[in-house]
């Protein structure tokens, strides 16, 4: 790459600042009030409706459902994109991961030892992942009372699975770290969440309604958060196992 | 305080921007993302400071750093 000129990053770091000044022009002169209806009255009753004490959680399972499911449906897209591009360039894949890209994929071939990291990190990730994992859980399970929910829990899930994958060493490698596992933890929990939001239809409650009435719908918005947790950390998770592909075995 | 963690951030981004090692500037990115789950939290938004330290600290770090050992490393150091 060609060495830029002191003049040309000046020239640059101008326009950067012109063009977010263009775009953040209206927001700073706007004149009109914020919308307050629907703030007022997801704080006044978005608590009682829903069940949930994390208002966050009450928003986006409660009454957002739908872009919850885009959400999770552009992970799962994002993540099939990006195993398959990195396989059809020609990167090597941890093995049994490359089942997942079609075609041939150069795998990394399972060695002992690869002298490439201390023990020091070995020891550490093993021990700390299973720590990590229940954090996660907590994190995911307790998304209604607490900050926290589906994905934010599945985020950490799939760190805890990442430290689990570099941890363990030679052929003490945890099955929970098998591409096989977190496959289908992910199709299992992506079919499970469209049941859930099925499940409304069926007793005439609606899509994405909790389909029991008379009941609190916070039992409703526990189960999404876990369904989402787990398919969250499962889908991240593989991506960040494939990819650590020979050096963690 | 905050206004001293946004400092930080700028200057972890400018390093960032401008280090020769994309190594270094990987870590650097992971510190801004550090910082911003910090300030997250002060604004009272614990709910993205925990996305933001998992996936900002935690899973892009881990996606860079794959990137950049894929690489031919040939910048130098």
């Amino acid at each position: 790459m060609k060495a830029r000129t002191p003049s040309a990053q000046v020239l640059t770091a101008v326009l950067c600042i012109a063009a977010a000044s263009f775009a953040l022009w209206p927001l700073a002169t706007l004149d009109e009030a914020w919308p307050e209806g629907i703030r007022d009255y997801l704080e006044s009753r978005g608590q009682d409706e829903s069940g949930a004490r994390n208002l966050v959680s009450a928003i986006y399972l409660g009454y957002r459902g739908y872009d919850t499911l885009g959400e999770t449906i552009v992970l799962l897209v994002a993540v099939s994109g990006a195993i398959g591009m990195i396989g059809a360039a020609g990167s090597k894949l941890a093995p049994g991961y490359a089942d997942a890209a079609q075609g041939q994929v150069p795998v990394a071939k399972p060695t002992r030892r690869v002298h490439r990291r201390t023990e020091l990190i070995d020891v550490v990730t093993g021990k700390l992942g299973p720590v990590v994992l229940v954090f996660g859980l907590y994190v995911m399970l307790f998304g209604h009372v607490s900050p926290g929910g589906g994905f934010q829990g599945g985020v950490v899930v799939a760190s805890g699975i990442v430290f689990l994958g570099m941890g363990s060493k030679g052929a003490g490698l945890s099955p929970l770290v098998g591409a096989g596992t977190l496959a289908r933890i992910e199709a299992a929990g992506f079919l499970a969440l469209l049941l859930a939001a099925g499940l409304g239809i069926v007793s005439g409650a609606g899509f994405f309604a909790p389909p029991l009435r008379g009941v609190s719908p916070v039992g409703y918005i526990v189960a999404l958060n876990a369904v989402i947790g787990l398919k969250v950390g499962a889908g991240i998770g593989f991506l960040c196992i494939a990819m650590l592909g020979e050096t963690e075995r | 305080m905050t206004e001293a963690m946004l400092l930080a951030i700028l200057l972890l981004s400018l390093y960032a921007v401008e280090s020769k090692d994309l190594l270094y500037g990987t870590i650097a990115l992971s510190g801004v993302s550090l910082l911003s789950s910090l300030l997250f939290y002060i604004l009272k938004a614990p709910d993205v400071a925990i996305t933001e330290a998992a996936v900002g600290a935690g899973v892009s770090t881990v996606v860079y750093v794959w990137a950049i050992k894929s690489m031919e490393r040939n910048e130098p150091l």
